[in-house]
């Protein structure tokens, strides 16, 4: 990292005058910023995406130095878990041993040092140039930074919730900025007097006016990098949403540069507003506290990472204790199979399968991604906007258009809704425009009466939900991606590629049986800004039911099935494909397009819809066990949570996370896994080439790793990584959340989905991801793939091979050795999880 | 009209006090004591307004006697005016506390948090059912004190702190005026009970210029309690605090200001000054306040600039003399704005449902015309219908060319559509509910309060000062009319921005909050260089009983 070099000397040798310096270390400084979506399709993103090439410990002290990052649970947890037993010594012996750094060898005097440790200091190191300038009437120049700015953003980013549009836009980040700066007079009122003439001398491009700026500063590239990442993360929010720009960009095989302008916007004012601030800013000083903060390293935060890491041992040693017992005692699976049920790997998904295994013991479960590898965009009917059904990391490939069966009834359909929609939109200008407002409230504020007891008590929605909203009602039931049963908008070959993929993926190219379910998943709650984070991530934070539907409409076109045959993927004439959804608010599993099914398999069908039933109704009792007691059914409880509009938890989602496997069932069929375990079906025997393992590594592991370390992140730094308290949320521009009335965009998740009081439903531990498979091709694929080799070998997920011999779990070191990592029996017998066995007190 | 027992609408705003010292001891994540409290406390006081409804129905107005000395002390007053707002009021917290038990599930301090909303709850009714003006003032103090508390329920918040101070500022000025008004009202007249000063007042009996004192400082009492333009900027920024606090404060307490003026309209009325600073006050706070809101990218930034507007426009209806006009007006607010703020994170909803086509619109001011012609042509024979004869009151007039303006803005965005036929019928359609349903509204409520409310004709300086404001709404909605088919000029987007700042007004309050509270940070500056959050919001996992 940082060597702690003589900044003076870097100058002299690097030329650290030059202009063309501080290019290169900008566009090195926003390559650490993770991207965020916006609300409508908010999808998991890891937050130390652009730190993945360093290791954690390297990120941590990064993001320490930078912003005052925490990164790990705090010190005196893990000491009571230590004391408890949750941790061992052992533990603690072998992250010492590991490849984190410390400078204490033996564990008796490592634990000394920890106990008498403090927790790391949390604060925020003042490194821009205007915290050493003389605030003028005790205004917090930071802090008016980042509302200053937050305001400008707010209005720049606005995806339509201000009518009259007051951010210049289309012409880039920096040049509305600046325009901005000339007009907005608040900085000179609140005392920085020349803050718009100190911006008026600005070059008008971006890049010159951050390197003139800089050019007088003699920082050398590490200062430099220091002092972009604080101002970065100063705003972390804003500067997400740029780095999702670039990234969108980057999809469409371009390459923008909103975030770089971001970043010369944020030089720009810290340099505008300490020359108004009146009193000369001392370079000299703002250099020293740079270089002292670059050498900054404190022993509380080694001390941290390695009980986490100690934590994170003491994790995987459980699960691969209970996956190598499990083993011994699982029931083996039904050699006559009635029905195969292919769910999301979401982590939710583990408890349905779990209820239905145990209610129907003759149906055999999968896991898959839950957009079951159709890349798809869906537009639906009557917008002019495709909505992105697969995962962030894929562009969609193909586009279809929702429709009705019948095209004239679908022409009816259209007509009406953007009729509606015109009319609801001159209904909003009248209801919010500047003197309409006032001949609005009078005759049509009261009939809001009404409507506020209705929508209190749960029985109306606040407003339409988005999927049917301006339809007429009797065209909501016929909506279908897949009209006829067919997806006559992907062609032939693209079809037949999705359907050897998906069946492929997951292991089902031979041995289907009779009847394949497809279960999707969605949420459905109201008035929740994030809703979109309950939904299915695999589905870009869509619900799950429209990929479901066209990927079953796939698999039973005849035509796919011979050109599947033909290339050796044998579909049995007697197996059907149905679609189904579970929502995973209510717990209810419904099976959809049940007119097409044919007669044959109509009772079996019938059947596997009871079963489901039964499981959800299972489930939900399992996973009301979460919330607080309650008299009322679970059922009904969780009915009433999907329907309240002040409801800051309709369910938990993903809290908890914390293992990824791809194994074959048997290997953890029988196993409690808590709802903690994200499943994918995987039969090393049938993947010759590791295709298969190269994809699961490379896309379902790299996104359950994103989710896990966004809940890690939420949980450990909800400052700077999590979106704050729910209550105080106040929606931007229709994209975002600010906490309050202003200033930085929050990212990641509320307060609110990851713990419940003062006890946390997310336990902040990396992901133990365990694949079954020899050693040797795990290997292989880690080779080849940079993405997923940085992933494991810097330690941001914790990879282990289940031995397809005897099942033992063996755990890779950075190194790339593999050992076995349950050294025997550990004196716990909690379920799936410790935290779990904590909630229930 | 006495009756002892119409004391026991007091119940109401007792209720709620012992549900709020109830609530305050429960300690700790969910505490059923205190919600079970609160839900019980709200209920009463349904239950004990929905009463207080049936009774002024049947038994027409009540006033109770005065428990007290000298002329002050207790009592109550139950007419259609302070009857209406007490409902309202009492439905209010019913959804307010029945959504803060979901919305505050989980946090450690929810009994606090119910205990603040109950105690400021108990405040405003007590405020609203004053006959006397000790309790009036007492109750007026009372309920900025507990909304104070409301406002800080995160001190650790710099943001919410600032706003909060502003208010305190504003509030107390608002306070030492009321003072003023009712020692000068008490002196002049020689008691506090309202219906003696305002008989006396109306009577003539009262010396001009105590009058002109009381009247001038009611009036500017109000338009603090209202955040007019430009002591707005605390209203734009408490969004620092729980979404319920919000929909309390902009439906519940803000009201408050036309409240006091309505109520003491007998005094007013007689000072033709007071009506004028209304009229133009009121009007200029809500062209401005209401411009700034279609330039906010947050939608309860928004929500807050749209109920100063609301406030202003209540109060030139009541400077107008309109009372029924303006009562309505407030009482229809507070359920929109309620309604608003807590459905405020359903926009997300909105704009899933946003990306359909919607047809061009073509800025042709022959269309435009056209619409307003429409509206016009709507507005008219509707008038003749409910035999309402604008011309016969002028300030009448006003309140229908802006109920005019309005649907012209509802229909013209049709007609200068490039969309299908069928709309203009659906736009035309829309537009006569609301003008119908403006009639039978102002109508219904003429008959409620016409026999309390004096007949206040509305004097000339009132009306020019209208006149002003209306030819100002109908620039403003030319502007908005022709914006969606407009490019933005440099100078145009300028303005955008000063009023996404509400022409900074707000940073000139800020600093002026700054300045007077510099003494006591500076003894507070602590050794943390820069504003990461305070210590009390670091990760909460430091101070997690449980993890």
């Amino acid at each position: 990292m940082f060597d702690t070099n003589d900044t003076t000397d870097t100058d002299h040798t690097h030329d650290g005058h030059g202009p063309g310096d501080v290019g290169p270390v900008m566009s090195a400084a926003v390559r650490r910023i993770a991207p965020v979506w916006k609300l409508e399709d908010f999808v998991a993103v890891n937050p130390y995406l652009g730190m993945v090439d360093l290791d954690v410990a390297d990120a941590a002290a990064l993001l320490h130095r930078a912003a005052g990052a925490r990164s790990t649970a705090p010190i005196r947890h893990r000491l009571q878990q230590l004391d408890d037993g949750i941790i061992t010594r052992q533990d603690v012996a072998d992250a010492l041993s590991g490849a984190l750094r410390h400078s204490a060898v033996d564990v008796d005097g490592f634990l000394a040092e920890a106990r008498s440790s403090g927790e790391l200091e949390g604060v925020r190191p003042a490194l821009t140039l205007t915290s050493c300038a003389e605030a003028p009437g005790g205004l917090d120049l930071d802090r008016f930074m980042v509302e200053r700015l937050g305001a400008w953003a707010s209005a720049f980013h606005d995806d339509g919730q201000a009518s009259w549009r007051s951010a210049v836009r289309g012409e880039g980040i920096f040049a509305s900025w600046r325009a901005e700066a000339l007009v907005d007079r608040t900085p000179d009122l609140m005392g920085l007097r020349g803050f718009r003439a100190a911006v008026a001398e600005l070059p008008a491009d971006h890049a010159s006016a951050a390197t003139s700026v800089l050019s007088d500063a003699g920082l050398s590239a590490e200062l430099l990098e220091l002092y972009f990442q604080a101002l970065l993360l100063s705003v972390p929010g804003w500067s997400a949403v740029a780095a999702r720009m670039d990234w969108e960009a980057g999809l469409r095989g371009g390459e923008e540069d909103h975030l770089l302008q971001w970043l010369a916007v944020l030089v720009c004012w810290d340099h505008a507003a300490s020359a108004a601030a009146g009193t000369p800013t001392s370079v000299e000083t703002w250099r020293g506290r740079l270089a002292d903060r670059a050498r900054h390293a404190p022993t509380e935060l080694s001390i941290a990472l390695v009980l986490q890491d100690a934590r994170d041992r003491a994790a995987r040693r459980e699960l691969a204790r209970r996956l190598e017992t499990a083993d011994r005692a699982a029931p083996s699976v039904a050699i006559d199979v009635r029905a195969q049920v292919v769910c999301c790997i979401d982590v939710r998904a583990e408890v349905l399968r779990r209820h239905l295994e145990h209610v129907a013991p003759d149906v055999e479960t999968l896991g898959f991604a839950g957009f079951f590898g159709a890349a798809i965009e869906v537009v639906p009917l009557g917008h002019d906007h495709a909505v992105a059904q697969c995962p962030a990391l894929v562009a969609p490939a193909h586009t279809l258009h929702e429709s009705l069966g019948d095209p004239d009834r679908a022409d009816h359909a259209v007509r009406s809704r953007r009729l509606r929609h015109q009319l609801r939109a001159a209904w909003k200008q009248f209801r919010t425009g500047a003197v309409s407002c006032y001949g609005f409230v009078s005759p049509v504020g009261l009939l809001y009466a009404p409507k506020l007891v209705s929508d209190a008590a749960g029985l109306t929605r606040p407003v339409p939900a988005p999927g049917t909203a301006e339809l007429p009602r009797w065209a909501a039931p016929g909506l279908t991606p897949a009209p006829d049963g067919r997806v006559a908008e992907v062609p032939l070959d693209a079809r037949v590629a999705i359907a050897a993929g998906a069946l492929r993926g997951m292991s089902l190219t031979e041995g289907l049986a009779p009847l394949l379910v497809l279960v999707g998943h969605g949420a459905s709650t109201v008035n929740n800004p994030h809703a979109a984070a309950l939904e299915c991530g695999a589905c870009g934070g869509h619900g799950g039911a429209t990929n479901a539907r066209v990927v079953a409409a796939i698999l039973n076109d005849p035509e796919v099935r011979a050109e599947l045959a033909q290339r050796g993927i044998e579909v049995p004439p007697g197996t059907h494909v149905v679609a189904g959804v579970h929502d995973t608010t209510t717990d209810q599993v419904t099976l959809l397009d049940l007119e097409r099914i044919p007669a044959t398999h109509r009772d079996a069908v019938e059947r596997l819809g009871s079963d489901l039933h039964a499981a959800a109704s299972r489930v939900v009792v399992e996973r009301a066990h979460r919330f607080a007691p309650t008299a009322r059914d679970a059922a009904d409880e969780a009915r009433r949570r999907s329907r309240d509009w002040a409801q800051v938890r309709p369910e938990w989602g993903l809290a908890g996370c914390r293992a990824f496997v791809a194994a074959s069932r048997a290997r953890t069929r029988g196993l409690d896994l808590g709802g903690q375990t994200f499943l994918h079906s995987y039969d090393w025997r049938r993947d010759d080439d590791l295709a298969v393992l190269e994809q699961i590594m490379s896309a379902p592991m790299v996104v359950a790793s994103w989710i896990t370390l966004q809940y890690y992140a939420s949980t450990v730094d909800p400052e700077l990584f999590g979106a704050g308290d729910k209550t105080m949320h106040n929606v931007v521009g229709r994209m975002g959340v600010l906490e309050g009335c202003g200033g930085d965009l929050r990212v990641g998740l509320a307060q609110q989905s990851v713990r419940d009081g003062s006890v946390l439903q997310h336990e902040p531990l990396r992901l133990s991801v365990m694949i079954e498979a020899p050693t040797a091709a795990i290997d292989a694929v880690v080779d080849r793939n940079q993405a997923v080799a940085q992933l494991v070998t810097n330690g941001w997920v914790l990879l282990h091979a289940i031995d397809p011999e005897d099942g033992r779990v063996l755990g890779r070191a950075s190194d790339g050795a593999w050992a076995p990592v349950a050294c025997g029996p550990v004196g716990s017998d909690l379920s799936a999880s410790d935290s779990e066995g904590e909630l229930a007190a | 009209m006495e009756r002892v027992h119409a004391v026991g609408v007091l119940i109401a705003p007792l209720g709620f006090l012992v549900a709020a010292a109830v609530a305050t001891t429960a300690k700790g994540v969910r505490p059923t004591g205190a919600i079970r409290s609160v839900r019980l406390g709200s209920w009463i006081g349904l239950a004990v307004a929905v009463t207080s409804c049936i009774a002024v129905a049947t038994g027409g107005a009540v006033r109770t006697p005065l428990l007290g000395a000298e002329g002050l002390g207790l009592s109550v007053r139950l007419d259609p005016l302070s009857v209406v707002i007490f409902t309202m009021i009492s439905v209010l917290a019913v959804v307010i506390l029945r959504f803060s038990v979901s919305y505050l599930d989980g946090d450690a301090r929810q009994g606090l948090f119910l205990s603040r909303l109950a105690r400021t709850i108990a405040a405003v009714q007590v405020l609203v059912l004053s006959a006397n003006l000790a309790m009036l003032v007492v109750a007026w103090v009372l309920t900025s004190l507990a909304l104070h508390q409301l406002l800080v329920f995160h001190p650790e918040r710099p943001r919410a702190v600032l706003a909060a101070r502003k208010k305190f500022v504003a509030a107390r000025l608002g306070d030492l005026l009321l003072v003023i008004a009712a020692a000068v009202l008490y002196r002049s007249v020689g008691t506090g009970q309202l219906d003696a000063i305002f008989d006396e007042a109306t009577a003539g009996s009262v010396a001009s210029l105590p009058l002109a004192v009381a009247a001038g400082c009611l009036v500017a009492a109000a338009m603090l309690k209202s955040a007019m333009f430009p002591t707005h900027g605390w209203l734009v920024e408490v969004m620092e605090t729980p979404t319920p606090v919000s929909a309390l404060l902009h439906a519940g307490v803000l009201n408050a200001g036309p409240y006091l003026v309505m109520l003491t309209t007998p005094i007013i009325a007689q000072v033709s000054g007071a009506g004028v600073a209304l009229v133009l006050v009121g009007g200029t706070t809500a062209a401005l306040a209401s411009m700034a809101r279609i330039t906010q990218p947050s939608v309860k930034v928004a929500l807050g600039y749209s109920s100063a507007g609301h406030m202003g426009f209540s109060l030139m209806l009541c400077g107008l003399g309109l009372l029924p006009a303006a009562v309505l007006h407030l009482v229809a607010h507070s359920f929109y704005k309620a309604h608003a703020f807590l459905s405020s994170g359903s926009v997300v909803d909105e704009a899933r449902a946003s990306h359909v086509p919607t047809p061009q619109r073509l800025g042709s001011p022959v269309r435009l015309a056209l619409g307003a012609a429409m509206a016009v042509a709507i507005y008219v024979p509707s008038a003749f219908v409910w035999g309402v004869r604008p011309d016969s009151e002028p300030a009448l007039f006003v309140l229908g060319a802006v109920l005019v303006l309005a649907t012209t803005q509802l229909v013209a965005a049709v007609t200068d559509s490039d969309g299908p036929f069928v709309a203009w019928l659906g736009g035309a359609v829309l537009a006569l509910v609301v003008t119908s349903l403006f009639f039978a509204f102002e109508a219904t409520m003429h008959t409620l309060l016409h026999d309390l409310v004096p007949d206040v004709d509305a004097g000339r300086a009132q009306l020019a000062a209208a006149g002003a404001v209306t030819v100002g709404f109908g620039i403003v909605l030319v502007q908005q009319l022709r914006a969606p088919s407009r490019r933005d000029s440099e100078r145009r987007q300028a303005w955008r921005i000063h009023l996404r700042n509400g022409l900074y007004a707000n940073a000139l309050f800020d600093r002026l909050v700054m300045w007077l509270w510099r003494p006591l940070d500076r003894r507070r500056v602590t050794a943390t260089p820069t504003g990461r959050s305070t210590p009390t919001s670091q990760p909460a996992l430091t101070t997690a009983a449980r993890y």
